[in-house]
Parts: C-alpha cells; sequence; structure tokens
C-alpha cells in the first residue's frame, strides 16, 4: 500500500491539481453564466397612443402617410365637417328663437307686474308670467351650450395628435368611416422608448432599482448605456383561470424540473445614440452593471 | 456574453468558444503527448476533461472581462 502511494502519489496529485482547477475555473463560469445578472431577450419598448375620434363620420382627408413624425397637435385626419356645419347652424336659430321667445315673456312679466299696482290682473297670471320668463332665461342658456356643444363637435372632426411620435401601421383612408370612441390610429410616443429585458426570478437578488445597464441592439456594435428604472411586480399564473364553476384550473406537474419564471424589467436609456435607429420591439442584450465585471 | 452573427443566425458566443477550446484542448493535448508528459497523470481521460473544462471556462471568463 505505502509503495502504491509512493510510486502513483505525484500522478495522483497532478491529475488532482488539474481537476481542481476546473472546478473553481468551471464555478465561475457557471456563476457568471447562469446566475449573473444579463438577458440575451431584452425588447425596446414604446408606449403607444391608439386615438380615436370623439366624433362619428366619414373620412375627408388623411393629412399624415405611415411612419410620420408627428408633434403634438398636428392634424392627423379630418372627419366629413358638413353635418356638423349644419348643426351648429341649428343650434344657432334655436338660440335665436329661444332668445325671441326670451325677450316677448320678459316685456309680458314686465308688463304684469306694472298691471299688479292697478289692480287689474290676478296675482295667478302675475306669477305665470314671471314663471314663463324665467324658463325663457334658463332655455336661452341651455341653448347656448347647445351651441358650444355643435362647435365643439364641429371642432373634433378634425382629430389631432395628443403626443410627439410616429404614426405606426396606419389603415386609414379617406371615405373610411370613423366610429366615435374606436381607435383608428396609433402614435407611438417619441419620449417613451425604453428597454424592456425579461429576466428569470433566480437573478432578482442582483437586479435593484438605478443599477447601470449595458444594452446592445441586435446586430449592432455600439453599447448604449441605461439603468434599471423599475422592476415588474406580476406575471400571469398559469394556474390562475378558473372554469365553468369557479374553480382554479390546477395543471398536473411532474415536479423533476422547473423552469424558472422570468419577470419583465423596465430599462432606461440614459441617452438614444443619434445614428441608432429604435423601434418598438427590437431585440437587445442587456447586462446589468452590478456583475463583477470590470468592462464598465 | 455577446452573440456572434453569421448571416442573420444569432449563436450564443459561449456556443463558439467551446469549439475554440476544443481546437487548443487538442493542440496541448497533442504536445503533452509528444512530451510523454501523459506518463505523468494517473487517469489520462480525467485530466483531459479537467484540462477541457478550464480552457473553456477560462475563455469565457477571460473573454467577457475584456473591455468592449
Amino acid at each position: 500500500m505505502t509503495t502504491w502511494i509512493t510510486r502513483n502519489g505525484g500522478r495522483v496529485a497532478l491529475t488532482a491539481a488539474m481537476l481542481a482547477c476546473a472546478g473553481v475555473l468551471g464555478q465561475s463560469f457557471w456563476d457568471y453564466y447562469m446566475n449573473a445578472p444579463w438577458t440575451r431577450d431584452g425588447r425596446v419598448s414604446a408606449d403607444s397612443v391608439r386615438i380615436a375620434p370623439q366624433v362619428s363620420g366619414t373620412i375627408e382627408s388623411v393629412d399624415v402617410a405611415d411612419n410620420d413624425f408627428v408633434h403634438k397637435g398636428d392634424l392627423l385626419y379630418r372627419i366629413s365637417p358638413e353635418s356638423f356645419e349644419l348643426a351648429v347652424e341649428r343650434a344657432r336659430t334655436t338660440l335665436d328663437s329661444e332668445r325671441e321667445s326670451m325677450e316677448f315673456k320678459a316685456s309680458v312679466a314686465d308688463r304684469a307686474s306694472r298691471l299688479k299696482d292697478a289692480g287689474t290682473i290676478s296675482a295667478e297670471s302675475i306669477e305665470e308670467a314671471l314663471h314663463d320668463a324665467a324658463a325663457a332665461r334658463a332655455d336661452v342658456r341651455g341653448a347656448e351650450v347647445a351651441l358650444e356643444m355643435a362647435q365643439l363637435d364641429l371642432e373634433r372632426t378634425e382629430v389631432r395628435a395628443p403626443v410627439d411620435g410616429y404614426v405606426t401601421n396606419l389603415r386609414l383612408r379617406p371615405g373610411d368611416y370613423a366610429v366615435a370612441g374606436s381607435p383608428s390610429i396609433t402614435v407611438i410616443d417619441e419620449d417613451s422608448f425604453g428597454v424592456t429585458g425579461y429576466f428569470r426570478e433566480t437573478q432578482f437578488e442582483r437586479i435593484h432599482v438605478g443599477d447601470t445597464v449595458r444594452i446592445k441592439l441586435m446586430g449592432t456594435p455600439d453599447t448604449i448605456t441605461g439603468h434599471v428604472e423599475s422592476l415588474g411586480h406580476g406575471i400571469a399564473d398559469d394556474n390562475g383561470a378558473t372554469d365553468a364553476y369557479g374553480l382554479p384550473a390546477v395543471d398536473p406537474v411532474l415536479d423533476w424540473v422547473r423552469l424558472a419564471q422570468r419577470i419583465p424589467v423596465r430599462i432606461e436609456m440614459d441617452r438614444i445614440p443619434d445614428r441608432a435607429f429604435l423601434a418598438a420591439g427590437m431585440t437587445a442584450s442587456l447586462t446589468i452593471g452590478d456583475t463583477p465585471d470590470p468592462a464598465r | 456574453m455577446g452573440s456572434s452573427s453569421n448571416a442573420g443566425v444569432f449563436a450564443p458566443g459561449a456556443l463558439i468558444l467551446a469549439a475554440v477550446s476544443y481546437g487548443i484542448y487538442r493542440g496541448l493535448h497533442r504536445i503533452l503527448a509528444r512530451a510523454g508528459r501523459y506518463s505523468h497523470v494517473w487517469h489520462p481521460a480525467l485530466f483531459d476533461v479537467a484540462l477541457y473544462a478550464s480552457i473553456l471556462s477560462a475563455s469565457i471568463l477571460f473573454l467577457e472581462h475584456l473591455p468592449t
């Protein structure tokens, strides 16, 4: 036995040393590769505003083209205004008529009040005349509001951009019918571009709000720096759906292999390079700077 | 760890490094064998596995720590 060790001790030690070396390196490689907070599954995200008209009507003209950049307040499209112009005219005539009637009733009430002193009119008639005059004043105010509403509707036939951004997936043509309240045009808010990274739940111990992030868009050599803006606080649970009887549908599992869930992390870009082309949905590789990484 | 692109197909960088590491390992293995060093090794196969694992881990860690 002693002879075996003296004969083979050196050989065993050399092999063991190589194994130990592999173990240490492999451990730190695994730690970096599996646990460090980096992901290839980042997506450029942006908020889009789905703009719906506030009045219904046939679209007379579309004043933007697909992918146009629009400023806040720019005209997007115009709904045919004829019927709204007529509505304004009608409201105006109603107002005129109500005013006329108000003046008449006011003079009736005035006369009745004067006759009251002469005692030639019943108290009931006076009261009636005063009531009529008051109601007519209210009717005038109502007609004024109706006119303002009609004018507002006429203004709303011009649909304008609520934010600075890009018109996206424009499928609107003159002649289409725009329905009030149903979105017809989408504008991507220029100021809202960010990146959403999907990180495994096992990595969250090492991700904090404010950490620096290196963002690499697919196919571009540049690295954009950013920081963690916020962490997602919820994803859908497949087992939460209820059946027809209100009971949760829980899937049976074979619990040998478990997959980590992924949680979205919202990342803000500190400075967007001028020449970088950004579109919502693009792929980005993300490395959270908190990792032991001198490349930062 | 970045990706490398070949005609639009993106492969993880670690996959490329695994192939490169294998080449390095083959070279080292040949040199050691020619020098007769394997007579000082207890289990050549075990030693080879450990050697390859070391090369792969070291190259990935080294490349990741290079300033990009």
